[in-house]
């Protein structure tokens, strides 16, 4: 029996009027991984967050969240999403205290103690009024109440985007150790790239509404290879396991997916690292010929 | 979620509490030394023929609350503005805030949160739109005696009709936001098609709810004086005239020329009008159909609101705000 993932895209699409901001993604989230959503702006990243916390659906294409759809709004599917939106939502009248309150009355399994004590070693006054709070500790409060709901797997858009970078430790402990604590699976996006390594096991690479690259960082790093030789002319496109060719003067460098094949003799292959990874898999150019199977499917 | 509901709208239905209570006491004080006129009950003066006192308690009226009867209808903006204020922010400020990614993530699914949020706004709108109702339609009762019946000094402020506009305001206010995501440019929506359906029911087709009463009375010669109208003066009239001996009504610029005629020479004009066959012909709505017509009006306004809410149900189903 294989073991039911986390959140599965089969597919999936999503047209809005015209364009589509999303098309022909298809993932898989084990249970238990942290999976960080890479793109740029408008690449489709919030699109594809909302879809699998159901607060859009796709137009094409399936989402499933531990095996039911999110789309279908029901206690239960809503039960085991969290969400934290970009910039951190509130109620900006409420109290801290309001807001445990009003997550506790709409939730069935809602951890109000642990919220709560969370806060408060954050040095958060529950009388404070959310509006009146700073950046970070609003994300924390928003953060803690995703949290308190217990919930399987844990959505993030851009969750430490507008943190100062002590702000932004702090979330990351504060996640880091609710991943620590219990069965939760947590997806989120970013565009900072350099710091997604000390938090997260998977990566998806999105851009153009297209996924680009999905996969373990430990196994997506062991697969790449960066091969430096003499100048050659090459055409990327030839080969599908070549992602990216940079020519200098002398020197052509190659980033190759095929980590077991034999090198040419004069090349010399090193290791990528993840922010290079990423950075060239963003670079390439949009895949027009699955862009037009998509067309044809919708 | 009653909690929920309290803790997001508390301000709002203060606001509006006060609002209404303001209102009401502005009348009470108004209304007490008023209704002290007729002692013995307004409507004691409502049928001829009057006493001594029912008459200089009429004068009085006349000149010193007369002017009351057009301030009334700056209130047929109350309910917008209890429906409007508590609709048009409903959805549109969890659009503005952001904050509809945090409330349809909580284990509370989105219909029924939108049920609960209808139910309860849209009753505290209607019970405060019940109350001011009641308290105009004790400040207006001797305001009958100088008409307004079925108009908007009278009909639109009392009996039921006020809780069915405001129900229907707070439904396009509900139904503007969802549409403009934003509060302020719904809550000018909502008015603006509030205002636009009002105007159209009461100006257009509420004369024509149930088919009006033609009237046609002879002159009583030596009467005095030409009698516009119905002997009820809380009558909808309609359209009114004279028609001729041989049956032909003289309507608009005909009737005024003939009105002329008999008043040249300064006698009495009922006597040259009767010498000519001429009669007196009305068409109106009477006062007793106050009761029919609230409820056309209330089954109307009613129906467009649940429409409305219809379609918020529809749209909120499908995710995609």
């Amino acid at each position: 029996m294989t073991i039911q993932p986390a959140l599965r895209t089969r597919n999936v699409g999503k047209r809005y009027r015209k364009a589509w901001a999303l098309r022909n993604c298809t993932l898989e989230l084990p249970p238990g991984s942290v999976t960080a959503l890479v793109g740029p702006n408008g690449a489709g990243k919030t699109t594809l967050l909302r879809m699998s916390v159901g607060l859009l659906t796709p137009t094409v294409g399936s989402v499933e969240v531990f095996g039911e759809s999110p789309a279908t709004n029901s206690v239960q599917a809503l039960t085991r999403i969290g969400f934290l939106a970009q910039d951190h939502p509130l109620y900006r009248q409420f109290t801290v205290a309001d807001l445990l309150r009003f997550g506790r009355s709409c939730n069935v399994r809602f951890d109000h103690e642990l919220a709560a004590r969370r806060l408060t070693q954050l040095g958060i006054s529950l009388d404070a009024r959310a509006g009146a709070l700073s950046g970070g500790q609003q994300s924390q409060v928003a953060l803690a109440l995703a949290l308190a709901k217990r919930p399987n797997l844990l959505v993030l858009d851009e969750p430490m985007s507008s943190l100062d970078p002590l702000a932004r430790q702090e979330f990351q402990q504060t996640l880091m150790s609710a991943v620590a604590d219990g069965e939760l699976t947590v997806l989120f996006s970013s565009h900072a790239v350099h710091e997604l390594e000390r938090v997260c096991d998977h990566l998806v690479v999105i851009n153009h509404g297209q996924v680009m690259l999905s996969g373990d960082i430990d196994t997506l790093l062991a697969e790449h290879r960066l091969l430096v030789g003499p100048r050659v002319k090459t055409d990327p496109r030839g080969s599908r396991s070549v992602v990216e060719v940079k020519h200098s003067d002398r020197h052509t460098t190659m980033l190759v997916r095929q980590a077991a094949a034999p090198i040419m003799p004069g090349w010399q292959a090193n290791p990528v690292g993840l922010e290079e990874l990423v950075l060239a898999y963003l670079r390439r150019p949009v895949d027009a010929e699955a862009a037009e199977s998509q067309e044809e499917t919708a | 979620m009653t909690w929920m509901m309290w803790r997001q709208h508390r301000t709002e239905a203060l606001a509006l509490t006060i609002f209404v209570g303001v209102i009401a006491v502005a009348l009470f004080v108004l209304g007490r030394p008023m209704h002290a006129l007729f002692p013995l009950g307004s409507a004691h003066c409502l049928v001829p023929p009057l006493d001594q006192a029912c008459r200089s308690a009429l004068v009085r009226l006349q000149q010193d609350y007369g002017y009351t009867t057009t301030v009334l209808i700056l209130l047929n903006f109350a309910p917008y503005a209890i429906g409007g204020f508590l609709g048009a922010p409903l959805l549109a400020r969890e659009l503005e805030a952001g904050t509809w990614q945090l409330v349809w993530t909580q284990a509370v699914p989105r219909r029924r949160w939108l049920a609960v949020k209808i139910v309860v706004l849209g009753t505290v709108s209607v019970l405060l739109a019940a109350g001011l109702s009641a308290v105009i339609a004790w400040y207006r009762r001797p305001l009958d005696l100088l008409g307004g019946g079925l108009d908007i000094t009278a009909f639109d402020l009392t009996g039921i009709t006020p809780m069915a506009y405001t129900l229907f305001a707070f439904a396009l206010g509900v139904v503007a936001g969802a549409v403009l995501r934003r509060s302020l440019p719904a809550a000018a929506g909502a008015l603006v098609s509030f205002l636009a359906v009002r105007v159209t029911v009461a100006g257009w087709i509420r004369p024509h709810f149930v088919m009006p009463v033609t009237r046609i009375e002879a002159f009583v010669p030596g009467s005095g004086d030409i009698t516009d109208g119905t002997s009820n003066a809380r009558d909808m009239i309609l359209d009114q005239g004279f028609v001729d001996a041989d049956g032909r009504r003289i309507t608009g610029l005909g009737a005024v020329i003939m009105e002329g005629k008999a008043r040249e020479g300064g006698g009495d004009p009922t006597i040259y009008l009767h010498d000519h066959g001429i009669q007196h012909w009305v068409v109106y709505q009477p006062m007793e159909r106050y009761w029919t017509f609230q409820l056309i009006e209330t089954v109307i306004f009613v129906g467009l609101a649940v429409l409305l809410l219809a379609l918020v149900f529809r749209r909120i189903r499908r995710p995609a705000f």
